[in-house]
């Protein structure tokens, strides 16, 4: 028998339904009035006012040490909190790299005065990263970047692009990653630098999406001057450090949660209009299951994470699950129910735009093949 | 994994890989596996159910050893003395006056040879009842795999009542063990065999396609294997209704992609009679008729529709919150 997610189900401690009521108490008296368009969109919605709500209650910055302005909690409180803020369709937008990542690699790789200058304005979910991975001939293929940072006295010296880069339009830092040695190749010869990103010779470009929404961006480096102390973790380290960053990026409930709102808006509007029936409710269920096991397995991956493990096989089969879900979920709606796609009800709109942005799930925070490329390595077969 | 539980697998999967006969298995306990030791059986939990039945389910096992272990269980949690021989489950419809049952149990697995059924039965009343029977007039039939599913007829027989329980969940519950253990059986045949099997002057494995349709069955194993242990744990925390029909659909998914995936890699090798892959796959096939198969999902949303959609979230987390 040949076991590639041999984890056991999470159970969660005594006191996980008070947190609940907790974060669900704050959710329902802060959460925005908005349409289940927006809800749908949870993690890609920024709301600086919401984050900086979320920040003062102490939801954010939730496992950081005190030290640099976090709470110490157990890291699956802070799970909960996530998958309660997703299910509500919270607009998470602005601080959500910045709190699932960017702090979390500030705290395993950074120096105690990169800490101290980006942690508790993160924590206060004032403070926003975005992620510099991707450029124009590096997407699937990171270990293509060719954006490099230069040695010079005092610093370092940068100059290329990056590419899809979401949020950049108003976050404050980049997390990137860069040849730090010339002439290297692949994955050798990189780092990582955490840029301020008012310092000069930074140029952002919004990328429109085809919705015609401002989420991506191009942003390009010229002749940017950073300090020694931009550069976070060991020179050349860049590859494994963005390896544990993209497992940090890949286990979380955000994968399967994406667009719950289309579920709860299609039970309230079949409930509204009576318009259940058989197939309706078998379509339901069977959504339910899919759902019932991809929190299980999504729990029992941030579990083993929160342990200290790197569940990276187990995270791409979330992720790859989970956006096949996600996929398929607008697809189910359409079979079971006649719809005029007019933008007329709540139901319509939230189905009409994840039939148009459900194709990028299996596109963003890694390709659905290279996710399956990670599980054949998984099994021994690359 | 206890260490208790460790020993019941690995002496499961000594015994089970050597296809062992009836007689060997009752010797060895397994039955009696959810019996509590109070009433002389092993004590075990639905998580030790739920690794015992991976193992018969990977190896392939041809004998009627889940559907005795829940009849066990059954009888146990009624009070009633346990009787002798091979007690079976199925379901079926009759009429029951003075405590005597008139009318049959359909496609009861290993019927034939049964001392014994725990049966639901539809009767006119509003909800059906478990009925523990004897052995009936036998019309034998048989299973996709070739498993004997035989029709039980009866005619003025004592009965035992043993309460109003549905056994059809837990019947689920059993199936989704032992898929769990068969699909990822499949998944190392598969892995094994585009390993050996040379095309085009290497490997299948390293065709990326190939990984890539085996990465698709290695979640949906993953899959399986989490739905049925979570299944299990919840169980074992008391209720588990909704669990168990989530696992089983979740499970009806995965075998209906997966066999698919793991006869698509092994090409006409993995469909003859000496290759065992068949009886894994054929076995998973039938699998998802039994117990209720799809027919779950309507009830599960059923209850979805039964409070608002906020309310869809909030019910699913409610039940493992401590």
């Amino acid at each position: 028998m040949t076991a590639v997610f041999a984890l056991p189900p999470h159970v969660p401690p005594p006191g996980t339904a008070a947190l609940r009521s907790e974060i669900r108490s704050f959710i329902a008296a802060n959460l925005p009035a908005g349409d289940a368009v927006s809800r749908a969109n949870s993690w890609s919605v920024a709301d600086a006012g919401f984050s900086r709500a979320l920040g003062a209650a102490g939801w954010l910055g939730m496992v950081w040490p005190r030290a640099w302005g976090g709470h110490e909690r157990p890291a699956m409180d802070r799970y909960v909190v996530l998958e309660e803020l997703l299910a509500a369709g919270a607009p998470v937008g602005a601080h959500w790299i910045a709190d699932r990542q960017t702090g979390p690699l500030l705290l395993r790789y950074g120096t105690d005065a990169q800490r101290q200058k980006y942690l508790p304005g993160m924590a206060r979910g004032e403070v926003y990263a975005c992620i510099g991975l991707s450029e124009p001939g590096a997407g699937s293929d990171l270990a293509a970047v060719r954006s490099r940072a230069e040695k010079v006295p005092g610093g370092w010296r940068i100059n290329g692009q990056k590419l899809w880069t979401s949020g950049a339009h108003r976050a404050h830092a980049m997390l990137a990653l860069l040849r730090s040695e010339a002439g290297s190749e692949r994955g050798a010869g990189l780092s990582q630098f955490l840029i301020d990103l008012d310092t000069p010779g930074i140029t952002i470009r919004p990328v429109i999406n085809l919705t015609g929404e401002h989420d991506f961006n191009e942003l390009f480096f010229d002749d940017v001057m950073v300090g020694d102390d931009a550069l976070v973790g060991g020179q050349g380290n860049g590859w494994a450090q963005v390896t544990a960053e993209l497992a940090l990026e890949r286990s979380g409930p955000e994968r399967y949660l994406s667009s719950h709102a289309l579920l709860v808006t299609l039970i309230d509007a079949a409930r509204a209009s009576g318009s259940e029936n058989a197939a309706l409710r078998a379509t339901i269920g069977k959504l339910v299951a899919e759902l019932w096991t991809l929190r299980q397995m999504s729990m029992a991956t941030a579990a083993k994470l929160a342990g200290g493990e790197d569940p990276v096989v187990e995270a791409a089969i979330v992720k790859d699950l989970g956006n096949d879900f996600e996929q398929r979920l607008p697809l189910a709606v359409q079979a079971v129910l006649d719809l005029d796609l007019d933008g007329s009800t709540e139901l319509v709109r939230v189905l009409s735009h994840l039939l148009q942005v459900s194709p990028s799930f299996s596109l963003r925070g890694g390709t659905r093949e290279i996710l399956r490329g990670i599980i054949a390595r998984g099994l021994g077969l690359r | 994994m206890s260490e208790l539980r460790a020993q019941v697998v690995a002496t499961a999967q000594a015994l089970f890989a050597a296809a062992p006969d009836w007689p060997a298995i009752v010797a060895a306990g397994f039955p009696l596996l959810l019996v509590p030791e109070s009433a002389g059986g092993f004590g075990g939990d639905w998580g030790d159910a739920f690794a015992v039945l991976q193992v018969a389910g990977a190896e392939a096992l041809a004998q009627p050893l889940a559907e005795a272990m829940l009849a066990a269980h059954l009888i146990a949690r009624a009070g009633v003395v346990a009787p002798h021989g091979l007690v079976t489950i199925g379901s079926g419809g009759g009429t029951i006056r003075a405590g005597k049952f008139t009318g049959h149990v359909a496609a009861v697995p290993w019927g034939r040879v049964a001392a014994q059924v725990v049966a639901t039965i539809e009767t006119n009343a509003a909800e059906p009842v478990l009925l523990l029977l004897p052995a009936g007039a036998v019309t034998e039939g048989a299973s996709p795999a070739g498993e004997p599913r035989d029709r039980l007829d009866y005619r003025g027989v004592p009965a035992v009542r043993l309460g109003d329980a549905d056994h059809a969940l837990y019947g689920a519950f059993l199936r989704v063990g032992q898929s769990a253990g068969a699909l990822g059986a499949a998944l190392g045949l598969a892995t094994a065999h585009v390993n050996a099997r040379v095309q085009f002057g290497k490997p299948l494995a390293k065709l990326q396609a190939v990984q890539q349709s085996l990465a698709v069955l290695a979640e949906e194993v993953a899959a399986v294997q989490m739905a049925g242990a979570a299944a299990a744990a919840a169980l074992d925390r008391s209720g588990g209704a909704y669990e168990m029909m989530a696992a089983k659909l979740r499970t009806n998914m995965a075998i209906h992609r997966g066999v698919a995936l793991a006869h698509q890699v092994h090409g006409a090798i993995g469909f003859t009679q000496d290759y065992p892959l068949h009886r894994l796959t054929r076995r998973l096939m039938g699998w998802r008729s039994d117990f209720g198969g799809d027919s779950w999902a309507e009830m599960l949303g059923e209850q979805a529709l039964s409070e608002r959609g906020a309310g869809l979230w909030a019910d699913m987390v409610r039940r493992g919150d401590g």
